[in-house]
């Protein structure tokens, strides 16, 4: 006992904290991209452009269909071979942001549909563009009914960040890892301690989104 | 001069043969009712008139374009031709002043203090003018009737398009709606074409009855020698059903 309480010592908090932050810079980044070329690639599938729809709709299939993992190595290891070097935190960014548009591509596409058709026949017969309908009535409206899913994404990638670890992000649980190799005996500690912090972040994160949700359908 | 002209007009979904050789001519100003047993073409005859519904042959001429032509742009009609539907399509997301205030902003440019209290004068005139900063949601059948109607009149179209406008609405709020288009009708520049089972406001406002069924158009009549005198079987099988 008196091991497992040494182990949160203050400096290894205040370390374990700052990749808290990186934790979370890198999920909000990540989320906010994804949101906006999701919510354009989510779209282009909607509104069934020749030939772009479907090639879009195939890649979103193909990253859907692999492991984060694999993005995140080709991301580091396998885009400098063709010149493209990315640091560390760009390299996840880029690696969560692939993954995560794809995922979002399809909660924005079936939001949208779940938006009643007479919203844009209202719109369209009332003299608007398709893309003044889309932008000031569909979206919206599909947003709205979008905010669980798009939440739990949200909690899903903050909790894939730590696959980072791989290619050493100094995010939290890569900083656990380095406390533990250098105190053997702190690991069930650290192991506590990403528990509580993980589930903390993504507990509030939920209760927000829940929040949200009621605030927006009342 | 017609408004909306059919000529030889044929609609299809798939297989399905929806509009059959259909002619017609709605003068400006006229108002004429589409009447015919469900399932016979009348709404997706109104919904061809404002591109909602593409018509694969002949030629659809509303204010001046050809609807028939996929190159026609759908957005210059469709500022000209407002429409009403059976069940309303307010906006859910905008308050009723919105409602009536966002297309002519978006499409129209009109200064927004002019907008606004054209859209109040709106309101006044369907009686609603204290529900303006409502949802829709909150509001009855008939009231987000009347507002769907000001929303289109918001636009001062040169005709309005109303599929079965009141059949989703209790019966007390029918006549509240009907007064309204009576209203409408009575101003002798609005082309109005209604699709609905109202006989007595069809008799009353209608310039002319179109009698449909299985997509085609069957008689078409001036109202009066319509409901003294239907020529087809199937009108007078129709009038014999609904009016007891």
């Amino acid at each position: 006992m008196a091991e497992f309480l040494s182990a949160f010592s203050w400096i290894n908090i205040r370390f374990l904290l700052m990749g808290l932050w990186v934790t979370i810079e890198v999920a909000v980044v990540s989320v906010i991209l994804s949101f906006i070329i999701g919510s354009l690639l989510g779209v282009i599938r909607y509104v069934k452009i020749p030939y772009l729809s479907r090639i879009v709709g195939f890649i979103i299939d193909v990253i859907r269909n692999l492991p984060l993992l694999l993005i995140i190595f080709f991301t580091y290891f396998a885009l400098p071979k063709i010149g493209i070097h990315l640091g560390v935190m760009t390299s996840t960014i880029f690696a969560l942001t692939i993954f995560e548009s794809a995922m979002l591509a399809e909660v924005i596409r079936s939001g949208i549909v779940a938006v009643p058709k007479g919203q844009l026949e209202g719109a369209l017969s009332n003299g608007l563009s398709f893309k003044q309908a889309l932008w000031h009535i569909i979206l919206p409206q599909a947003y709205k009914k979008m905010i669980p899913p798009i939440v739990s994404q949200f909690v899903s990638l903050i909790k894939d960040t730590s696959l980072a670890t791989i290619i050493m992000l100094p995010e939290v649980t890569y900083r656990a890892q380095i406390i533990y190799a250098q105190e053997p005996n702190a690991i069930v500690a650290m192991f506590f301690a990403l528990a509580v912090l993980y589930f903390a972040l993504n507990y509030v994160i939920s209760k927000i989104g829940r929040i949200l949700d009621r605030r927006m359908a009342a | 001069m017609s408004m909306i002209e059919f000529k030889d007009v044929e609609k299809y979904y798939g297989d399905f043969h929806a509009l059959k050789d259909i002619n017609l001519d709605v003068e400006a100003g006229e108002t004429v009712v589409l009447l015919g047993p469900s399932g016979s073409g009348k709404s997706t005859l109104i919904r061809t008139v404002n591109g909602l519904e593409p018509v694969q042959e002949g030629q659809l001429i509303v204010n001046g374009q050809d609807l028939a032509n996929p190159q026609t742009d759908m957005n210059r009609t469709r500022k000209n031709v407002g429409m009403v539907f059976q069940h309303f399509n307010l906006y859910a997301n905008k308050t009723v002043l919105e409602n009536i205030m966002l297309a002519p902003r978006l499409v129209l440019k009109r200064d927004e203090a002019e907008n606004k209290k054209i859209a109040m004068e709106l309101l006044e005139r369907v009686g609603l003018a204290d529900k303006a900063d409502k949802m829709p949601s909150t509001l009855s059948g008939g009231q987000q009737q009347r507002i769907a109607i000001a929303r289109s009149l918001a636009m001062k179209p040169k005709a309005l398009l109303f599929d079965e406008p009141t059949s989703a609405l209790d019966p007390e709020m029918v006549n509240d709606v009907l007064k309204i288009m009576r209203e409408i009708a009575a101003d002798s520049s609005m082309t109005m074409l209604v699709v609905t089972h109202e006989m007595g406001f069809a008799k009353q406002v209608a310039d002319r009855v179109i009698f449909m069924a299985d997509g085609q158009i069957l008689e078409d009549s001036p109202t009066e020698e319509f409901f003294a005198n239907p020529k087809e079987p199937r009108a007078r099988q129709f009038l014999s059903q609904i009016i007891h």
